[in-house]
């Protein structure tokens, strides 16, 4: 008799519960992780605050490891190349979207650097110079606040 | 007869079949768990850079011939902080205007005499600096250099603005013989 009794669990209160745990994740998830490559050691500067740009800003991240080399979605690019093709690009949209915007004009968009931190000054001055040339005046200096370990 | 299966229809009892729903919400969780890598908390430092100006500076500070009698002339504009690095590319001093505000590797001695020289300045002649502009050395490391920016950072005008416009240039190489 005892056999043949048939054992039904209550799955409601699980299943609320993984749901909560789903929507937390998805809520947390980072999909612009994937564009910053976190194997970059990042200088520490204690005055380093995060700045919400409420999306109205269009950004160019540039991540460049200690030899100067640029890194897109793990893939080392040409700087200039590269740079001035998304230049070429922000010009476009602009000339399209934003009346009276002419070629050669300042483009508005901030270029976010996340050098490493044992880059020398040289070869990050030419990748920001390589900016300048293509219309770039702003700039954001990636930092960690304090050091994380790893 | 109609009304008696109406009400049995009424009285069945629907009972969902719960273990498929947890099954694929259990695939969703394990996704978003394996997937799931916190970044790391990233400050940013704003600036604005105007577009490129070729710059001729020596690689220290004037030389005694051509500095200006006036010590304020070099404040005018811009506060002009020359970094030099050795050969590992550490930085190997700091110079402010026309004194020395330390010698030696950035640690927290000197970068705390280097935040006593800034405030001094700016406590002066604040009112007078549009910009600090960093004249740094090719080598220099990237980690120094904001060490350095971090500490102008934490300056503030006579008025209590905090220091924002910063600017740095490379300094050139002293050529042979000179």
């Amino acid at each position: 008799m005892l056999h043949s009794a048939r054992a039904e669990p209550n799955l409601v209160p699980i299943l609320d519960m993984v749901f909560q745990l789903i929507t937390f994740f998805m809520l947390v998830v980072n999909f612009k992780g994937a564009e910053t490559d976190q194997s970059l050691e990042l200088p520490v500067l204690g005055s380093a605050r995060p700045v919400d740009t409420k999306g109205e800003e269009n950004l160019l991240v540039l991540n460049i490891d200690s030899l100067g080399r640029l890194k897109v979605y793990g893939a080392i690019k040409d700087v200039k190349n590269y740079i001035a093709s998304e230049a070429r690009n922000e010009a476009d949209k602009l000339a399209i979207r934003k009346e009276g915007f002419k070629r050669g004009d300042d483009l508005p968009a901030t270029v976010v650097i996340r050098a490493d931190k044992a880059i020398p000054f040289k070869l990050l001055n030419e990748i920001v110079r390589v900016c300048q040339e293509n219309g770039y005046r702003k700039f954001s200096l990636k930092a960690v606040s304090q050091r994380e370990e790893r | 007869m109609r009304r008696r299966l109406r009400r049995h229809r009424l009285d069945a009892e629907v009972q969902l079949n719960m273990a498929a729903m947890l099954d694929m919400a259990f695939q969703l969780l394990a996704f978003f768990i394996l997937t799931f890598r916190p970044s790391p908390f990233e400050g940013q430092l704003l600036l604005r850079l105007p577009p490129p100006v070729p710059l001729a500076r020596p690689m220290m500070p004037l030389p005694d011939d051509q500095v200006p009698t006036n010590p304020n002339a070099l404040f005018q504009k811009s506060l002009d902080i020359w970094l030099p690095a050795d050969a590992a590319g550490g930085l190997s001093g700091a110079r402010v205007g026309l004194s020395d505000a330390f010698s030696g590797p950035a640690n927290s001695v000197n970068l705390a005499k280097l935040d006593a020289v800034l405030r001094q300045v700016f406590a002066l002649q604040g009112d007078e600096v549009d910009q600090v502009m960093l004249h740094v050395a090719p080598g220099l490391l990237y980690e120094d250099l904001m060490k350095i920016i971090d500490v102008c950072m934490r300056q503030k005008l006579p008025d209590g603005r905090p220091v924002r416009t910063i600017n740095f240039t490379e300094l050139t190489q002293p050529s042979d013989g000179n």
